[in-house]
């Protein structure tokens, strides 16, 4: 029998397993919105929780093995908090740097959570922020802020001083429409998660427009609030799809490769809740058999990142988990 | 413009939705009352709520789980939704479709039941209970999911005809019987939930209405005189025929969007308040095959509802004496942090959204108000009105100013009375109020003094007004 294969047929991706389960504190996360990945495998993840647990505000600091190694931050306004957490980035040396859409700073921790710094003020002049929602910090250790409520990227350098910025507000070539998520490639190149105009835009490091990727809608290659963008390092770009609930796979060129809905199962961390719990396990599996899909699926992914190893991880925001998939060399067997 | 129109506005405004702010009725009052009318009663030629904004910057009310989020979410889009009186009619069924999360313990159903009521209110009665009685929350809440074939649970049959359709009598007489209850009961065995994910460790999933055919009753039965293989959707279409039922609508609809009417436990014996009011509304529930959107366009554009007696005549209940405050004062819109608390406030002035205290509701009317709340209700109103901080308040403060570069104190309470209403005052409270604002003379704001101290009296002046009698009404 002849087996077809129709377009791009290089890739194939394979979930892995899932990390975490909902919790306010301790191993597991609330609402998370973003997390950066370090060279060594410690993850961060900002968790933004909610108004009435604020307790449930801090960035954990764990492996996609589930080892838990720290938590730090809490929610506030005083050096070391924040409110509304968008996004988290990591430096050259190590270093946290996290963005606060509400309170319009960024701030600086070291790896072990201690706070350094803080930087950021309100206005829409050059080098001040409007709703700061994504990170990035490149090879020359500068950070870009996607400035949300300004439609437009700033580059700053990472103790905060103004560089430059490209965009505006419209939906043309280069303009913005409440942008969110930030990736750059091995080359330097930028990429937009351009929010409300439901697409991915790309940009030369010094920030001119060479390609759009998607519009709106839910079928093949449209997107819905797109608010996370990465790329590997064959430059396969990743994006969480936000409100079609699934992460899209696109080439290069921007063509349409491949997406996941999610395939969780449960991680170690949620077996050990279920584990002290016979009721939930056994409503688990009542609900399981009814409905297998229920807990697989991705439900309002917002952000996507490449760990070292080139595994792909997904943040699963509503779940309260990460789901990690990976791109293999050879097909495999799923 | 005619002061009385900005009155009529306003009254509506209070009624229709959660008040505005002087603007924004002065703007409604030169569009003109029928055109208003029109958009209130046809939510989808408004702006809607933009949820993909509200989501992004509270991304946890996606699915919430916890109540609090629920109730603050909900607190939310009546303040900021442009269809205010989807939002007003939500609360209406609420306060008759009574579920609580005390039972349900999950909030997000709370939350997908009070969708239902926003979506639903207004369009056919007969619908909107069908949606009610394959609502899972309420189906749990009331026992239907104990309620089986062999083993009745009369709970949800009984509670269908007494509080969510015919009521127990009217004109002295009974509605139905202890026998129409066990038939109710019988047709909606079966009626049931899909077992639904646990909290941990991913959070619950949303509960599914599922029929069982296995545990349905199929045996024919006697409701109300009709006899039948019946079914709930028969139920259902056979209670919404009843007269009973549309004097039901009409008096709730009256007692919400009118005047205080007697409890409804009273409602057998005691006649309504304007029968000829309570005619009107049911002739447009018959002619218009039981719309309550047509009920709603006959009373809005009633005599009876504009009739100035009825103005200030209800009592504010909690929900709208919060909401109406941020409103009023502009506080509150687009999206920051703070709102937990403020969405927690009718709990303490007795208003517990999404949890009502039983299955019959809130007392309404003067028992909001007792002791406690009154102290409740008195401080948060003048917390918000006297914190000449908050940019709301400013605005307020800045229209005041604009009345003249010196004004009498008569003219600076009649001014506070307007931004805060266009509220009437009884002859003694006036007097007290200009007799307070007369102790330190005319009001003046050229120099940077004269308006730290026009600032400072208004913020007093506002205080005054939120803890006088009237202030309680709408």
């Amino acid at each position: 029998m002849a087996t077809h294969f129709f377009g791009l047929t290089s890739r194939t991706f394979r979930h892995s397993h899932d990390v975490g389960r909902a919790e306010f504190a301790g191993t597991g996360f609330r609402n998370p919105t973003d997390m950066a990945i370090a060279p060594d495998g410690t993850v961060y993840l900002c968790n933004r929780s909610y108004e009435n647990r604020p307790d449930g505000v801090h960035v954990t600091a764990i492996t996609l093995d589930e080892e838990y190694i720290t938590e730090f931050g809490a929610y506030g306004e005083a050096d070391g908090e924040f409110m509304w957490p968008t996004s988290v980035a990591l430096n050259s040396k190590g270093n946290l740097y996290l963005a606060d859409e509400w309170l319009n700073r960024i701030t600086k921790f070291t790896k072990d959570g201690e706070f350094v710094s803080k930087w950021g003020t309100a206005g829409s002049g050059d080098g001040e922020l409007k709703g700061p929602a994504g990170l990035a910090i490149d090879a020359d250790d500068n950070i870009f802020v996607v400035d949300a409520g300004n439609n437009r990227v700033q580059k700053f350098t990472l103790d905060g001083k103004y560089l430059s910025q490209f965009g505006s507000a419209g939906s043309g070539d280069g303009q913005f429409n409440m942008p969110w998520g930030i990736a750059l490639d091995g080359e330097g190149h930028i990429y937009i998660a351009d929010w409300r105009n439901d697409r991915i835009q790309k940009f030369t490091a010094d920030g001119q427009w060479e390609a759009s990727i998607g519009v709106s809608g839910s079928g093949v290659g449209q997107l819905n609030r797109p608010n996370g963008v990465a790329v590997d390092a064959d430059g396969d770009i990743y994006v969480a799809d936000w409100m079609n609930n699934r992460v899209q796979v696109f080439a290069p060129d921007g063509r349409y490769v491949s997406e996941f809905r999610g395939e969780a199962r449960l991680s170690k961390w949620g077996k050990d809740k279920l584990g002290s719990n016979p009721d939930m396990i056994r409503q688990r599996n009542l609900a399981y058999n009814n409905d297998p899909d229920y807990e697989k699926l991705l439900a309002h992914p917002c952000a996507v990142k490449i760990d070292s190893q080139g595994r792909i991880c997904i943040i699963d925001h509503t779940r309260n988990r990460i789901q990690v998939y990976v791109k293999e060399a050879e097909p495999a067997l799923v | 413009m005619a002061e009385q129109d900005i009155a009529l506005m306003a009254h509506l405004m209070r009624r229709a939705g959660f008040g505005a702010s002087l603007d924004e009725i002065e703007a409604k009052a030169a569009q003109g009352y029928d055109s208003v009318v029109q958009e209130l009663l046809n939510p989808e030629s408004q702006g809607a709520v933009e949820e993909d904004l509200l989501i992004r910057f509270n991304p946890s009310y996606f699915e919430a789980a916890a109540i609090e989020n629920n109730v603050q979410q909900w607190v939310w889009r009546m303040i900021n939704s442009p269809r205010q009186l989807q939002e007003k009619v939500a609360l209406f069924w609420h306060m008759i479709f009574c579920a609580g999360h005390s039972k349900i313990d999950s909030g997000q159903e709370m939350g997908l039941m009070v969708d239902i009521f926003r979506q639903n209110g207004m369009g056919k009665f007969d619908d909107l209970l069908f949606k009610l009685s394959t609502n899972p929350g309420m189906m749990y809440y009331l026992d239907n999911t104990e309620s089986h074939k062999a083993n009745l649970n009369e709970n949800y049959g009984r509670e269908l005809l007494e509080l969510f359709s015919l009521g127990v009598g009217m004109d002295e007489a009974f509605n139905y019987s202890e026998d129409d209850v066990k038939v109710c009961a019988r047709a909606f065995t079966g009626w049931n939930i899909a077992p639904p994910y646990p909290p941990f460790p991913h959070g619950r999933s949303p509960w599914e209405f599922r029929f069982d055919p296995a545990d349905h009753d199929y045996s024919e039965k006697t409701f109300l005189g009709q006899t039948g293989n019946w079914n709930g959707e028969d139920i259902i279409r056979i209670a919404c025929e009843q007269p009973a039922t549309a004097r039901f609508l009409a008096r709730h609809l009256y007692n919400y969007f009118v005047a205080d009417e007697p409890q409804v436990p009273a409602w057998r014996l005691t006649p309504p308040r304007d029968q000829a009011a309570i005619e009107a509304l049911e002739k447009a529930y018959w002619d218009s095959d039981h719309s309550i959107k047509a009920m709603l366009d006959v009373l809005f554009n009633s005599a009876f509802f504009k009739d100035e007696a009825v103005r200030y005549a209800k009592v504010k209940n909690p929900a709208e004496m919060v909401v109406s405050l941020l409103r009023m004062t502009g506080e509150f819109q687009g999206y920051k942090p703070g709102l937990f608390e403020l969405s927690q406030e009718p709990k303490y002035m007795g208003m517990d959204l999404m949890n009502p205290p039983t299955v019959e509701g809130w007392h309404t009317g003067r028992e909001w108000i007792d002791s406690g709340t009154l102290v409740e209700r008195i401080n948060f109103a003048s917390d918000i009105l006297g914190n000449t901080e908050l940019a709301g308040v400013r605005s307020l403060v800045n229209r005041l100013m604009g009345l003249g570069d010196k004004i009498s104190p008569e003219q600076f309470v009649n001014g506070c009375l307007d931004l805060t209403g266009p509220l009437v005052m009884t002859e003694d409270t006036m007097g007290l109020l200009i007799s307070h604002a007369s102790k330190e003379g005319d009001l003046t704001h050229g120099t940077e003094a004269e308006q730290a101290d026009f600032t400072r009296r208004s913020g007093e002046m506002f205080q005054m007004i939120a803890a006088t009698a009237e202030f309680q009404f709408e």
